[in-house]
């Protein structure tokens, strides 16, 4: 072994408090980013997984001035024969007003969000069903899945409850349907349709008046990465049809603008950590060399240059990081994989979704790695200025 | 040469105007008083320190203007030191110690080898994995004695090589360096203020308040001293 980089493995290895103080500092470094992408990137991923698969789908077509006058079942067909496409769905959106009488009381709800669903295709495309925690999905056109929070707003609502559903037509008037509770919906983290009641498609549009229009068709993919090719697909086989065709990260960009925001604030604060533990390591290399002093005064009588001295406390920071990179590395993942495999939520909040990034992974290593070369740069100066005269009466 | 510390009203003459040579394979005693500027006279030579007027030739080269790096050079293969405390490596063991200077050199030509005569020649082929800090002081020294011969250079300088020890591991000591003198007709300049313990040498050369004196007559020396 080079003679510089084994005096830097025992200068540094012989202190050991020394060796684990700067290696945890690292450690410490690298743990903060991962503990952050792993709670905050991951509430983001599950935010737009949610938003996914319970509104959106990977690739989301409207029109871009009104409602789909195509037909529903013919672009279902049309996307369904593209191999990347697992499924596809109507859907259709209003505001309701809903009342309904409990133990004789009548509660009355306004501006609730009404979603229509193709109860068949729906469960295909979307997990909007998996979110039903008391009886049934929607299955006829005289059923109504309440969300939790409207159920609870009503008095208490519970499956087989009769309520009145009024909305405004096209055309201004007020349309009123009796619906029976079938389904009580609540999602972790409120991410689903738990402020909203989900009724059957043709339901809505004949409250609304729209027979055969559609406000949206939610794509789920089998190969999310495939949603531009789908999306750029679809727009060239539709060039004169003013459908408006977006990604999820297109169509969830309003919701998740500010969080990314906020997400770009965290990795900076992360980042700070890591050099905060930079600043770690140079008081603890200076501490090094003032420990060899007089090491370092012999090693120059015997003929060691300015250089030879730099590079045994660079290696000494080359040591520090590929020992803290390592560690740091071993910790976040395996943090990542508690948090993957405990599916981790905070306070019944919506489960994570946790990845393992491994550009992210190895980026950050090797940012830390560099990091503590750079912090070894200063101590290690400070050693070649050392003059050998002086270092020797250092006894 | 010369040396002065500080300045103006603060000035100390370390080295007064010295002037002297000595030849290869000649072994030559430094003494004095403590504070008499002997230590100062060494780092000179070892070129540790540079000298406030004067120059300092070894092997016919003028040191004066060398670069840093041309002087470590130079210390590391045409000067070998031994100091008071031995001042081994204590994270190396008794072996790499012997072989750091060779190292630095990067001429690792049967270096190990080398190092290992030398080593026996010290009578410490025992010792060579220990730690440098697991070997008592006597054998600290001599370990400090293989290193400084191994990349076998023109002058050995020592720096009171006995000052750290008992008397008897002393008298070790000075048979030893006598002894490696001779065999690898080696130039030695030893700093002590202990003149009598080497008994008789080619030189000695005594510094008093900053000046030189030469003189061979050991006895007279010891008075000097």
């Amino acid at each position: 072994m080079e003679y510089r980089l084994r005096l830097a493995k025992r200068m540094l290895f012989n202190k050991k408090g020394s060796l684990i103080g700067a290696v945890l500092a690292v450690t410490i470094g690298i743990l903060v980013i991962h503990v952050n992408f792993v709670i905050f990137q991951g509430l983001f991923d599950a935010i737009v997984r949610d938003i996914s698969n319970y509104r959106n789908g990977d690739v989301l077509i409207t029109d871009e001035e009104d409602y789909i006058d195509k037909s529903d079942q013919a672009l279902v067909n049309w996307f369904e024969r593209i191999p990347y496409v697992e499924a596809a769905t109507p859907r259709l959106s209003s505001t309701a007003s809903i009342n309904m009488t409990k133990f004789g009381t009548l509660h009355e709800e306004t501006r609730i969000p009404i979603v229509g669903v193709d109860p068949l295709r729906d469960i295909r495309a979307s997990t909007v069903h998996e979110t039903v925690s008391d009886g049934q999905y929607v299955f006829s056109r005289n059923s109504i899945v309440l969300g939790s929070n409207v159920a609870r707003d009503l008095g208490g609502a519970q499956v087989g409850d009769s309520l009145k559903v009024k909305i405004v037509d096209r055309y201004g008037q007020d349309q009123i349907k009796r619906l029976v509770v079938t389904g009580i919906a609540k999602s972790p983290g409120g991410q689903g349709f738990d402020y909203s009641v989900v009724v059957h498609i043709d339901t809505l549009r004949d409250l609304m008046n729209r027979d055969g229009d559609t406000g949206s068709i939610m794509v789920k993919l089998n190969d999310p990465s495939k949603a531009s090719d789908v999306k750029n697909f679809f727009l060239a086989a539709f060039p004169n049809d003013d459908f408006l065709a977006e990604t999820i990260e297109e169509s969830a960009e309003e919701q998740l603008a500010g969080f990314r925001s906020g997400i770009a604030m965290i990795n900076m604060i992360g980042y700070f950590g890591m050099m905060s533990s930079a600043f770690a390591i140079v008081t603890i290399q200076m501490m090094l060399v003032n420990g060899k002093t007089r090491e370092i005064g012999v090693m120059r009588s015997i003929g060691a240059t300015r250089k030879d001295i730099l590079i045994i406390f660079i290696f000494q920071g080359m040591i520090i990081g590929a020992i803290g990179a390592g560690v740091g590395t071993a910790a976040g993942l395996g943090y990542t994989f508690y948090a993957k495999e405990t599916k981790m939520s905070f306070n019944n909040s919506l489960p994570l979704e946790v990845s393992y990034n491994w550009e992210k992974i190895i980026q950050t290593a090797v940012l830390s790695f560099i990091l503590a070369i750079i912090a070894s740069l200063y101590p290690s100066y400070r050693a070649t200025k050392l003059l050998p005269v002086e270092a020797m009466r250092t006894v | 040469m010369s040396k002065i510390y500080g300045s103006d009203e603060n000035k100390v003459k370390a080295l007064d105007n010295i002037s002297f040579s000595i030849e290869k394979g000649e072994f030559v005693l430094i003494v004095g008083s403590s504070g008499s500027g002997k230590s100062t006279l060494l780092n000179m030579i070892g070129l540790l320190d540079r000298p406030t007027n004067g120059k300092v030739f070894i092997d016919g080269t003028d040191t004066t203007n060398l670069t840093d790096d041309k002087i470590s050079s130079f210390r590391n293969k045409k000067l070998g030191f031994i100091f008071q405390f031995s001042n081994l490596l204590t994270d190396l063991t008794v072996l790499e110690n012997v072989l750091l200077p060779r190292e630095i050199a990067k001429t690792n030509d049967s270096a190990e080898k080398n190092a290992r005569e030398l080593l026996t020649a010290v009578g410490l082929d025992d010792q060579i994995n220990k730690r440098a800090n697991k070997i008592s002081g006597g054998q600290a020294q001599r370990v400090a004695i293989a290193r400084g011969l191994i990349n076998n250079p023109s002058i050995v300088l020592a720096d009171e090589p006995t000052g750290n020890l008992d008397s008897v591991t002393s008298e070790k000591i000075i048979q030893l360096m006598k002894s490696m003198a001779k065999k690898l007709n080696q130039t030695f300049i030893v700093v002590t203020h202990d003149r009598q313990h080497f008994g008789d040498v080619d030189r000695v050369i005594t510094i008093k308040d900053g000046k030189a004196f030469e003189g061979n007559l050991p006895s007279e020396m010891g008075v000097l001293a």
